[in-house]
């Protein structure tokens, strides 16, 4: 992937939540955002997949313009796995997916739908695909959003915060299929609290704060933070790990 | 699970037969003499015919009130202020005047100076435009408790705003309004009664002319009150059947 980011920022109300934010990466494959709760980097996702209007800068996502205004075709390129799954609450694992597929995209062949088939025996969900959302655990869920987002063949997919609201158990399956993300070639950038899993697997890694990118580069930074900040965080959130 | 439902048929049963003895006791002291149903006998097609008038005026009221509910939804969600306060102010006075004072005014005043002179209709509008107020609550209750989350996925995903309506938001609606919309039904059902005022051929205004002329008050009323049953109690059953089911799955809904 390319991301530029110029000069941006981002109000709620009065409230700046993203200030001069400035990032300049190509040829990855993998992005980590981390950062405390509150620290902007769920809200500069939500900007890059066009879901949110900005106030000043430019966001650049391979070679295209997010500007203001109707982003509704930008987003179909754009896969996206939110903190809670986000399944629609009334259709199948498999209808979830398809709806999109059909409706969206126009793809409603024996193709589609074997594709799809075969997407979610690779995420070991053959045997829940035709169970309503309430009838399946949140991990086989968050793997199926990540199926939803993946079907759709996107250029790019952002997913935010995807384990936060797991137990340790499904943590390590949902990361497990982010990893089978990783091994499918797609490009991605994961919010994400997992240091650790940040560290196998990101390209890149950009720390934020109060709005602001504090430090970037590659996982390395993870092992010798540079500034006394991203120190601080690595200290608190490593400080229980073995 | 044989046994408990055996057990249970047993204690309805007693507690319905409770019911009925109370009834004929009171009947036995209030009315000293033998009942007789042979005018209701001789005038059945009336007051069937009454009976069939009464469902028609409840179920196009209720399909009118469908309407009238979505359009006020509509106007109270509109940006343009003028259309919120129109609609406020209907529901407002609707939710602050009783059922009969409505019916009267609109047939005796609001019909006359509109020169509709079909009881039948004027009874359809009133019903209509007083439950169309609650049935709008009833959208609003449900289209609210959808999941901010779905319309988010629809719009991330791509699906345009009729899309988003069409196979996320309405189907999930639907469900979640029936249970309230047979109740409301089983109140249309009830609140048509009131019609009788207006002098509309309905199932209450056929029995209290039958009433009137055989002086057989308690029979007639005892008809009324199975007539409005057969109607009501099936729906009354339905809802707690629906009610059900939707709180089990809200139980599980969020489980992870």
């Amino acid at each position: 992937m390319e991301l530029k980011i110029n000069g941006l920022s981002k109000y709620y109300g009065s409230k700046q939540v993203l200030s001069d934010i400035h990032i300049n990466v190509s040829n990855l494959q993998v992005l980590s955002l981390i950062g405390a709760s509150g620290s902007g980097k769920s809200t500069l996702l939500r900007l890059i997949a066009g879901l949110e209007p900005y106030e000043t800068g430019e966001i650049i996502v391979n070679g295209t313009g997010i500007n203001q205004g109707d982003l509704s075709d930008y987003r179909k390129n754009v896969g996206f796995v939110f903190q809670d799954h986000n399944l629609f609450a009334h259709l199948s694992v498999l209808d979830n997916i398809l709806l999109i597929l059909d409706k969206v995209h126009h793809l409603n062949d024996s193709e589609t739908r074997a594709r799809v088939i075969s997407l979610l025996k690779q995420f070991g969900l053959e045997e829940h695909m035709h169970k309503l959302p309430h009838q399946i655990s949140g991990g086989q869920s968050q793997r199926a959003s990540i199926v939803r987002a993946l079907a759709i063949e996107p250029e790019i997919i952002l997913l935010d915060e995807p384990t936060s609201s797991l137990d340790p158990v499904l943590t390590y399956e949902v990361l497990t299929a982010i990893k089978k993300l990783a091994e499918n070639a797609r490009d991605f950038i994961i919010v994400t609290h997992e240091i650790g899993f940040a560290k196998h697997i990101a390209d890149y890694v950009i720390f934020m704060e109060d709005g602001k990118i504090i430090e970037h580069g590659s996982n390395a930074i993870l092992d010798s933070p540079q500034t006394a900040q991203l120190k601080h965080f690595l200290d608190k959130v490593l400080s229980f790990t073995a | 699970m044989k046994g408990q439902i055996m057990k249970k048929s047993i204690s309805f049963a007693l507690a319905l037969i409770a019911y009925l003895f109370f009834f004929y006791y009171v009947m036995v002291l209030a009315v000293d003499k033998v009942s007789d149903y042979s005018i209701y006998a001789v005038y059945w097609r009336v007051i069937f015919r009454g009976w069939l008038t009464t469902i028609m005026l409840s179920g196009l009221s209720l399909l009118l009130s469908l309407l009238v509910g979505l359009v006020l939804y509509l106007m109270v969600e509109s940006k343009i202020s003028f259309f919120y306060f129109l609609a406020e102010i209907h529901k407002t006075i609707i939710f602050g005047t009783p059922l009969l004072v409505v019916a009267i005014v609109a047939y005796y005043y609001i019909g006359d100076a509109f020169h509709i002179d079909s009881k039948f209709w004027v009874g359809v509008l009133t019903l209509a435009l007083y439950i169309g107020a609650y049935i709008s609550d009833i959208y609003k209750g449900a289209i609210e408790g959808i999941h901010e989350n779905q319309w988010q996925t629809a719009k991330m995903f791509g699906l345009t705003k009729y899309q988003t309506y069409r196979y996320v938001i309405f189907p999930q609606v639907l469900k979640s309004i029936l249970p309230p919309l047979a109740g409301q039904f089983a109140l249309t059902i009830k609140g048509s009664a009131l019609l009788s005022y207006m002098a509309t051929d309905e199932f209450l205004n056929t029995v209290k002319t039958v009433q009137s002329i055989s002086f057989r008050y308690p029979e007639g009323f005892i008809i009324i009150a199975i007539g409005y049953w057969l109607l009501t109690v099936p729906l009354v059953v339905v809802v707690r059947i629906f009610e059900k089911r939707v709180n089990y799955k809200e139980q599980t809904w969020n489980l992870k």
